[in-house]
Formats: structure tokens, C-alpha cells, sequence
């Protein structure tokens, strides 16, 4: 089977982020692979030791390729960055076009990606993939089997009070959710390939892509205002004694906090 | 522009890698680690499978050849889990098969280092005996020559992993009265119905770093084969073991970096959240000195032991230099982890919480590579050295 797997560097949830003006994050320089991203390389992997084929990782940062050598230490077979200086500021939309252009011409018979990217949780690229490439997708799989023979895969998705039973026609793409499975610990014999693996680099002039599709200029969604959370007021100590106390903090919950 | 204190990319990414199995494999189960007081073989089981093992050793045998500085990156984040395992892990990775890996021949790397970088066979070092330790040239346990070996007689003590050892390479003398130019490395391997071999004697019962089981080795009238001799010829011992020493030094200045700054993290999240006199107790200026100043110290630390992992890279003499990092950097240990309880106030006092075994761990520290005794008086001879 060839299957891609698209993955993100995301901030790590450790990382310090803080809100540096209207539209722009400071972020402490901690970053890992986004953890849905992982569980799709390890769905894809185990569908290499099954059927055989490859898997490739694949992702659009200009800077960062530490997902693709995670991907690679897991056991991908190769890695793909798409890097160009005209993708700063890009949205979702423009990221899936990027992808897909790639994507177009290959011979995938899956694509697997996380449900949603750990940093923006928006969850738009992997469908508006499938969307640019005309496939079927199926969003927040649990369970995965292929029938490589008839090119079709049974997928499972958790929705309210119960679980979804689903058949796909391959070429596909889905998009993993925790549950489906547990990602492998990297061997240190794949983190020391990984390290030294060249990754390939592609621009967008190869992808037959402009500065016009992609970047700033094509962004459909436009973030307005960043704004820190809010912060958490200092303890209020209720002093009088029961059955006073009881009363007080009821009108507090009901009348400062707001919660009953 | 000669001075670069950056980590590569790759360095980068190995030290991501090393902390999230750590986090994975390790953090969640830290509290339990302690509190069994046992060697806990699931992990190691899952650990030596992912090729830790043999970060050090060539690939022909399993290993992975790394560099010093990758080694120190792996050390440093091993130690954030559970000081006991690391302690163990290290023994394996570094002491316990370095004589081995330098001085055995095919058949002995066969037999026994290949199944340690595999985790199948554990490994130690044994220098401590109950009137030598930082004292070399005290060493009692006799290696005796006879025909076709040597029979070896002695009581070691404080073995990391000698109560599960298979192996084990055991610092001897020819003659108590050569001093330090009767020293000499063996591998003894443990006793069993077909070979002769050490016994484990009493296992210790440990203040900290307590899932690394500790205790006795006994030698009594053991044979080993003259192939057992880990050396060139009869006497250079120390000057073997001083090659190892710097990097054991480094390498425990590693651990004490490493839980310091678990205990400080911690420590941090604490003073964050309990509220005294209507504030968060990190905003008293006698709390936040306590921070201030471990920053500073913990900053030149972590400076100074990447640079002495650096000299030792690149093979410039730096003896006293590693001394001094071990001793920098435990030192600010004991005094983070004891700032740190006082953070917590009287709930330092109970195992709830997890600072109280951070201090516990530390004083590990205090003894590997030298005690701190020994570094200092050896050390300030060579600064005043005219």
C-alpha cells in the first residue's frame, strides 16, 4: 500500500505562549509532533507491516521538520517538506491546496492525518484535502481495517451514545482520533536513521502553485485579535460561621460567579 | 566567533525523543518505582528494547556508537524520571560494560556484552569495599595468580545492580602494599552450577534512588581465566579507571541537573498555587529568591558540564574540570532540593507529594565519582600548586 501521512509541528503543551500583540503569539521554542498526527504515522505503519508498500510523512513548515524525523523514527520510509517563503501567514485552505497539489499526481492509496492539528484544533486540513482531491474522507476514526483485494476499508467513528460502522472505497483519506491506537516508542536505532535522513524539499513553483494561492493574499480566514485567558481572581475567604457562610457563598455563586 | 553553545537540530530532536519516552515509559510510574524498593524488569524490558542500552557501544554488537554529547543529552533526560532507573540504566550503558567493550575479547563480547546492550544480562563495576572507596589504593580484594587464571578473594560493597548482576567488572589489587600501581580490572561473571563466579551478599536498603537495587558481591577464592584480565598488563587500573572517571563525573552532574530541575518545576507549580496571607506564596520576595538564586546556579551547571562533555569529545585533557562540574553541580543540587522543601513548607514532610523523594534521590549524588571530600581536597592541592 502507498500511503502519505500529513503531520504538523505543533507547540508542546509545555511551551510558554503568550499573547505578544493583537495578532501575534509568543511561543516558547518547545515543539513536538501534534499527537493525532502520531497515531495516524503508527495507523499507516501498521498497515505497511500488514500489506506491505510504504509510507511517506509529508508536511508544509517553512521551518521546522522535527515531525517528519519523528515520523521517520517511528518507521516511515520517506519524508517530504513542502517549504516556501510565500506560504507565511497561510490558513487551512491554503495549507490543503499546498498538499493536494502534491498529493495529485501520486499513487496513494490512503492518506492519513490527525483529526485536528494540537496547536489551532481547527481540524479543516485533512477533510479540505480530500475535498481538492475528490476522494471520500471520514473524520475522527477509532477503528481501521483494509481489504487491500477490494480496495475498500472498514472504518469506525465514535458519535453520540454509540459508534459509527463505515465502508470507504480506497484511494481515501481518513482522519485519526485517540483510540484508534497507540503510538510506538521510536527505536533509538530509527531515531539515529532519522537524524541523519536528508528530507526532501519541495517549493511551490514545483507544484505548479503561486504566490496568489497560497500565503496572506489567499487566506479565507482571518484571525482578528488574539487574547491572553483570562486571569484567575484571588481567593475570597468566607469568614462568618455556619449557617451564615452557606448563605453567603450561595449568593456569591449565584450573583459574582454566575454558575447556579 | 569560536564560542557556539547551541545544540544541533538533530541533538534537538534526540533530546525530544529521549524526554517523550521518558514520559511516557517512565514519569507515570515514578511514585510506584520508589515506593516497591524493586528492580522493576517490565521496564527495563521495554527500555533495553527500544536500543538505549547500547548508546555507547559499536554497531557490530547491537550499539549505536553515539557521541559523548549526545550520550550527556540522554543522561540528562533520562534522570528526569526516576533516579533509580537511571541509575541502573547508566551502570549498564557506561561503567558496567566499558572495561568489556575496551579490553574483552570476541567471544567475551559475545557472551556477555551483546546480551547487556540487549538488556538480557545485567552489568556493574565494583570498586567499594568497606575500608576503600574514593580511596583506591585501599582496595583489599586480592587477585591472586595461578596456572591458566587467576583466583580473586574479596568483599565488595555498594554495587549498583549486584543483587541481579550476571556480570560484573571487579577492581582488584596483586598486593595491598603496591597502592594504586597494584590495580587491576577482571570480569567475573555470577556463580552458577557450572562456573565459578561471584555470590550477591545482603541487599541494601536505600535512602533514595531506590528502584536501583544495591549490595554486596562476594569473591570467595573465585577462578577467572587470564582472558578475564580487563587491561594491557598487570597494574594500570587506575590509570584505567581514570579514563571512565570524567565521564561517570559528568554524567552524575547530569542526574543532579536533572533533578534539581524536576524539584524546582515542581517546586514552582507549588508556590504558584498555595495561597498564604491572600497570595500565591511566590510572590514573597524570600520565595522567589529561592528560585532566583537556583536559576543562576543551575544556568552555570548545565553551562559547565556541556563543556566538559565537549572536552571529553574531543579528547582534551579535562580531569579536574569534570571533578569540577560534578562537584558544581551536585553541590546546587543539595541546595535546590532542600529550597524546594522549604517551598512546601510542613507538606515537604509527607510522601504525598513528590519533593520529599527528589531530596531523597539527591544524596545519591553526593558519593558516585568521588565524595565530595576527596574532589575538594584534591582539588584545591592542584589549584594551589605553584
Amino acid at each position: 500500500m502507498e500511503i502519505y501521512v500529513l503531520v504538523k509541528q505543533v507547540p508542546d503543551p509545555e511551551a510558554i505562549v503568550k499573547v505578544k500583540s493583537d495578532l501575534e503569539l509568543e511561543i516558547e521554542n518547545k515543539y513536538f509532533t501534534s499527537f493525532f498526527d502520531e497515531i495516524a504515522v503508527e495507523a499507516g505503519l501498521k498497515l505497511k507491516e500488514k500489506f506491505g508498500g510504504k509510507v511517506t510523512v509529508l508536511t508544509v513548515d517553512n521551518r521546522k521538520v522535527d515531525a517528519l524525523r519523528r515520523g521517520i523514527s517511528m518507521g516511515a520510509d520517506d519524508a517530504v517538506q513542502i517549504a516556501d517563503p510565500a506560504l507565511e501567514g497561510s490558513d487551512q485552505f491554503a495549507i490543503a491546496r499546498t498538499l493536494s497539489a502534491y498529493l495529485k499526481d501520486k499513487p496513494f492509496d490512503l492518506i492519513l492525518t490527525g483529526r485536528q492539528a494540537m496547536d489551532d484544533d481547527a481540524g479543516i486540513v485533512g477533510p479540505a484535502v480530500a475535498e481538492c482531491l475528490g476522494i471520500p474522507h471520514v473524520h475522527s476514526i477509532i477503528g481501521l481495517e483494509v481489504d487491500d483485494q477490494k480496495r475498500e476499508a472498514k472504518v469506525v467513528r465514535e458519535v453520540e451514545n454509540g459508534k459509527e460502522h463505515l465502508m470507504c472505497p480506497l484511494p481515501a483519506l481518513f482522519t485519526c482520533q485517540k483510540g484508534l491506537n497507540t503510538p510506538r516508542i521510536p527505536l533509538v536505532m530509527n531515531v539515529m536513521k532519522a537524524m541523519k535522513t536528508q528530507i526532501k524539499k519541495i517549493d511551490l513553483a514545483s507544484l505548479g502553485l503561486s504566490q496568489e494561492d497560497v500565503g496572506s493574499q489567499a487566506v479565507r480566514v482571518k484571525v482578528q485579535r488574539y487574547l491572553p485567558p483570562p486571569k484567575r481572581p484571588s481567593v475570597k475567604m468566607i469568614k462568618e460561621d455556619f449557617p451564615d457562610n452557606v448563605k453567603t457563598l450561595v449568593k456569591l455563586l449565584r450573583e459574582e460567579a454566575k454558575v447556579i | 566567533m569560536a564560542i557556539d553553545f547551541t545544540f544541533t537540530e538533530e541533538q534537538e530532536f534526540f533530546r525530544q525523543t529521549v524526554r517523550d519516552a521518558v514520559n511516557r515509559l517512565i514519569m507515570p510510574r515514578v511514585k510506584e518505582l520508589d515506593e516497591k524498593e524493586e528492580f522493576p524488569w517490565d521496564l527495563w524490558k521495554d527500555f533495553a528494547g527500544l536500543g538505549y542500552l547500547g548508546l555507547r557501544h559499536k554497531e557490530q554488537y547491537g550499539g549505536m556508537e553515539t557521541d559523548t554529547l549526545m550520550q550527556m543529552i540522554f543522561y540528562e533526560e533520562l534522570a528526569r524520571g526516576s533516579c533509580g532507573f537511571s541509575m541502573s540504566a547508566t551502570m549498564q550503558i557506561l561503567m558496567g560494560t566499558y572495561f568489556i567493550a575496551r579490553f574483552g575479547n570476541e567471544e567475551m563480547k559475545q557472551r556477555v556484552l551483546v546480551p547487556a546492550i540487549r538488556g538480557e544480562k545485567i552489568g556493574t563495576i565494583c570498586f567499594t569495599e568497606d575500608q576503600s572507596g574514593s580511596d583506591l589504593g585501599g582496595t583489599r580484594t586480592l587477585a591472586t595468580k595461578v596456572d591458566g587464571g587467576w583466583r580473586i578473594n574479596g568483599r565488595k560493597q555498594w554495587i549498583t545492580n549486584g543483587p541481579i548482576a550476571e556480570f560484573a567488572t571487579v577492581m582488584t589489587t596483586v598486593d595491598p602494599k603496591l597502592g594504586l600501581k597494584g590495580l587491576n580490572f577482571f570480569l567475573v561473571e555470577k556463580k552458577t552450577p557450572q562456573r565459578d563466579g561471584f555470590v550477591p551478599g545482603q541487599k541494601l536498603h536505600k535512602l533514595g534512588s531506590r528502584c536501583s537495587v544495591t549490595g554486596e558481591l562476594v569473591l570467595d577464592n573465585v577462578f577467572v581465566p587470564d582472558e578475564n584480565l580487563l587491561g594491557e598488563e598487570v597494574g594500570k587500573g587506575v590509570q584505567y579507571a581514570g579514563e571512565i572517571l570524567n565521564e561517570v563525573r559528568v554524567m552524575t552532574g547530569m542526574n543532579a541537573l536533572a533533578i534539581s530541575k524536576e524539584a524546582m518545576e515542581d517546586a514552582k507549580q507549588y508556590a504558584n498555587n498555595r495561597i498564604a496571607f491572600g497570595n500565591p506564596i511566590s510572590k514573597f520576595q524570600l520565595i522567589r529568591e529561592k528560585f532566583a538564586k537556583f536559576w543562576a546556579w543551575y544556568e552555570a551547571s548545565r553551562t559547565f558540564l556541556y563543556r566538559c562533555a565537549w572536552m571529553i569529545q574531543s579528547n582534551i585533557p579535562c580531569t579536574n574540570e569534570c571533578m569540577l562540574a560534578k562537584y558544581h553541580a551536585t553541590e546546587m543540587c543539595m541546595v535546590a532540593v532542600e529550597e524546594a522543601m522549604r517551598i512546601y513548607g510542613g507538606n515537604a514532610f509527607c510522601s504525598e507529594y513528590p519533593v520529599q523523594r527528589f531530596w531523597r534521590d539527591a544524596k545519591f549524588l553526593l558519593y558516585g565519582g568521588g565524595t565530595h571530600e576527596v574532589l575538594c581536597d584534591y582539588l584545591g592541592r592542584m589549584y594551589c600548586k605553584d
